[in-house]
């Protein structure tokens, strides 16, 4: 990898944003990051992010997958990897990705899914898995 | 159903009567022949003249033509016939055969003078049961013709007590026969009218009955909905295969904006749904509607009630029928039938429909309140796994060793003030429930005084307005009423409205809070600061759970949601309102208008003391 992953974190939660951006940094990751979808979106257009790290609910209920969606469609930021992190692990766990079908329709955006609270481990885990299935 | 289908089942009716009367007339005929010859071995005791071997033989044929009558009658009961024509062959014959052998038997027992001649009207009554009234006329004719006869032959029998004045008995006689035909066909008329009055009742019951079946499983169906559009959807479609129209439609009503959207259509092209959320303020014919008026215009070409007349047209819609949803005292929409026919929508119908809208307004409400609490406990754990899960995280970060001792302490902080906010959420949600679950009339509501209430808290105010160095001015009227309502409810009332207004006042600024007497009674409670304003879009969500306007969110983290809701529910109790001035930058007054109410007996208003 040539320089350091670019990643915008995109969460209402300042201390998560914060807390995520504490863990990214410690492995040398270029962090941005955004309050809101709107927010996000406009510094996705100042640059294109190599990962983009989105929560679910922020204002609206699916604010998080209204972005992943508006990203999906477009045909220069389609291919932008999206970890979805989500504060309602029970219904991930036991129902999966299944249960937000009725949002998300017959497309699947999003690369991956992670549960709040965020584990560092398991954060920087994923991204790497991600990455590295991007990379080569 | 069809009218021919209608026609032929009224015959079938009539034919049955038809059926039923002619072997009622063959057991009948059974009875006769027993009494004939009872009366027979009675005068042969008495010893009177008469020929009784053919007067026997007569009765036996009677007796074994009877037999003859039950065998054919089973027969066409086993092959029952198309048509009613040999049911009244049948009768006709019966009754002629009977005449004769009465004749046959008058003439032998002493011709007009005989004691059985006054058994003649019976048959001329069963030809007018049986029989259309002109056979039964027909009949009473022929049976006078006959008597005629019989007075004319040679009597056969021993002719004693010979007619005195025969002209006179035989005019009585003859009256008798033509009025006793009279009256039977006349009643016989009577009764089939009723008879087919009953027949349309019935149908109309039937027809009712099928209508209600149908609209017990199409409520049972719509009630079976877990989301909104699909209850309308369900309800559009059944209504009109119910009400047997073309198109049917729900709008709703938008409050905010007051007025009306297509929420659900059956039959409706994407043209005429095309238009934008209809202004009540525009439609006459909506704000009756949502006033609670029905609306049924029977032709539509005629009328000029339509803002887009061309577009009705174009759906071939000739009559229209529209009823408000209401429940429990909300609209919440208009439900509408449109039929390609004029005048389709007769009395019955209306009120057919009034019953099928309320039942899904009240479907529509049901669901409405279970999603409401749905969405509340989702959003409760929302808000409250919102902090858990920053704390948790911040936890990982000391645990796992990505913090300096520094930026560790800053993080416990952090931990310190989400789960302070945590713990209000759960307090404030603790309050919420608490408040909702308390009963509405309380058994005896202590009187307070607000006064007083308010002035207990001032000194927490004053130490928080201390804290930001703001200015707090609380001003008391004199001579204020005692209220009723439990001290926890006025409590909640006055402290979440100061504490907001402290909380969105930067330090400097000032919070003025006043509670005094309305000139046209009630109680009048302000809080005006110079805080930080709620923006115009915001205004209208500021009463529901968990909202909280942009600039408070950014101004302040801390803040639950639910304070205003607590307050909102509280004056809804206390039969008050509330009213909300606000420009952003400048502040924010809020003002709560109670109105008095009767405090139990014995508890004289300070007011009258003072």
């Amino acid at each position: 990898m040539t320089g350091s992953l670019d990643v915008l974190i995109i969460d209402d939660d300042r201390d998560m944003v914060e807390s995520m951006e504490i863990i990214l940094e410690s492995k040398n990751y270029q962090v941005r990051s955004a309050n809101s979808g709107a927010e996000g979106f406009r510094m996705i257009q100042e640059r294109q992010p190599d990962l983009l790290i989105l929560d679910v609910m922020m204002a609206t209920e699916t604010e998080g997958f209204d972005l992943a969606y508006k990203l999906n469609r477009h045909p220069e930021f389609r291919r932008i990897p999206i970890l979805m992190v989500t504060g309602f692990p029970q219904r991930m766990a036991e129902d999966g990705p299944e249960s937000f079908q009725h949002i998300m329709g017959e497309d699947w955006p999003v690369t991956k899914f992670l549960e709040k609270p965020i584990d560092p481990e398991v954060l920087l885990a994923s991204i790497e898995e991600i990455a590295g299935s991007k990379v080569g | 159903m069809g009218v021919g289908h209608e026609i032929i089942k009224e015959q079938q009716f009539f034919r049955k009567e038809l059926r039923e009367r002619v072997f009622w007339f063959i057991r009948l005929r059974w009875l006769a022949v027993a009494a004939a010859g009872a009366g027979l071995g009675a005068a042969y005791l008495d010893g009177l003249a008469l020929p009784f071997l053919p007067l026997v033989l007569i009765i036996a044929a009677v007796g074994a033509y009877n037999l003859v009558f039950r065998d054919y009658g089973q027969r066409l009961e086993l092959s029952p016939p198309s048509t009613a024509g040999p049911y009244i062959l049948f009768a006709h014959f019966q009754i002629s055969l009977d005449l004769l052998a009465l004749y046959l038997l008058i003439w032998l027992t002493g011709g007009p003078a005989s004691p059985l001649t006054i058994f003649v009207i019976f048959h001329v009554i069963l030809a007018g049961i049986l029989l259309s009234p002109a056979s039964c006329f027909v009949y009473a004719g022929l049976v006078l013709a006959a008597l005629g006869v019989t007075a004319l032959l040679p009597p056969a029998g021993a002719a004693e007590g010979e007619a005195v004045d025969p002209l006179y008995r035989h005019l009585a006689f003859g009256a008798g026969v033509i009025i006793t035909a009279y009256l039977t066909t006349s009643v016989k008329a009577a009764l089939q009218s009723k008879g087919r009055e009953l027949m349309g009742v019935s149908r109309e019951l039937e027809l009712s009955n099928t209508k209600l079946t149908s609209l017990y499983e199409m409520i049972e169906e719509v009630g079976s909905r877990t989301t909104f559009q699909k209850l309308l959807d369900s309800a559009t479609r059944n209504a009109a295969r119910i009400m047997g129209v073309k198109a049917c439609s729900i709008k709703l009503y938008d409050q905010e904006n007051n007025c009306l959207r297509f929420a659900s259509t059956y039959g409706l092209s994407e043209d005429y749904l095309a238009t934008d959320c209809i202004s009540v303020e525009m439609s006459a014919v909506n704000r009756r509607i949502i006033e609670g008026s029905l609306f049924s215009i029977g032709r539509i070409e005629e009328e000029s009630y339509f803002q887009y007349p061309e577009n009705i047209r174009q759906e071939k819609i000739a009559s229209m029928l529209c009823l408000p949803l209401k429940a429990e005292g909300r609209t919440l929409g208009v439900f509408c039938v449109y039929s390609g026919e004029s005048d389709y929508f007769k009395e019955s119908e209306t009120g057919f429909f009034s019953l099928m809208t309320d039942l899904t307004a009240m479907a529509m409400d049901r669901l409405k309140q279970e999603m409401d609490r749905t969405w509340f406990l989702n959003k409760a754990a929302h808000q409250l796994r919102g902090p858990l899960n920053a704390i948790m995280s911040m936890l990982h970060l000391i645990s796992g060793g990505y913090l300096e001792p520094a930026r560790q302490l800053q993080t416990v902080d952090r931990c310190q003030k989400r789960l302070k906010i945590l713990g209000e959420v759960i307090n404030d949600l603790l309050k919420l429930t608490a408040q909702r679950r308390e009963p509405e009339g309380r058994a005896k509501p202590e009187p307070l005084d607000p006064a007083e209430v308010l002035n207990s808290l001032t000194h927490l105010f004053r130490a928080k307005a201390g804290e930001k160095e703001l200015s707090l001015e609380v001003e008391i009227g004199e001579g204020l009423p005692l209220v009723e309502g439990s001290r926890r409810l006025w409590d909640e009332l006055f402290s979440n409205l100061i504490y907001n207004a402290l909380k969105y006042t930067p330090p400097g600024g000032r919070v003025r809070v006043s509670l005094g007497r309305k000139e046209e009674g009630g109680l009048i409670f302000q809080v005006a600061d110079s805080g930080i304003g709620i923006p115009e879009e915001d205004r209208s969500r500021l009463f529901t759970e968990f909202f909280r306007a942009k600039n408070a969110k950014a101004w302040e983290e801390e803040g639950t949601g639910l304070g205003l809701v607590m307050v909102k529910e509280i004056l809804d109790r206390l039969g008050g309102r509330i009213e909300v001035d606000s420009q952003v930058g400048q502040g924010t007054t809020m003002t709560a208008f109670i109105p008095f109410r009767s405090i139990p007996a014995g508890e004289p208003e300070r007011e009258g003391t003072a």
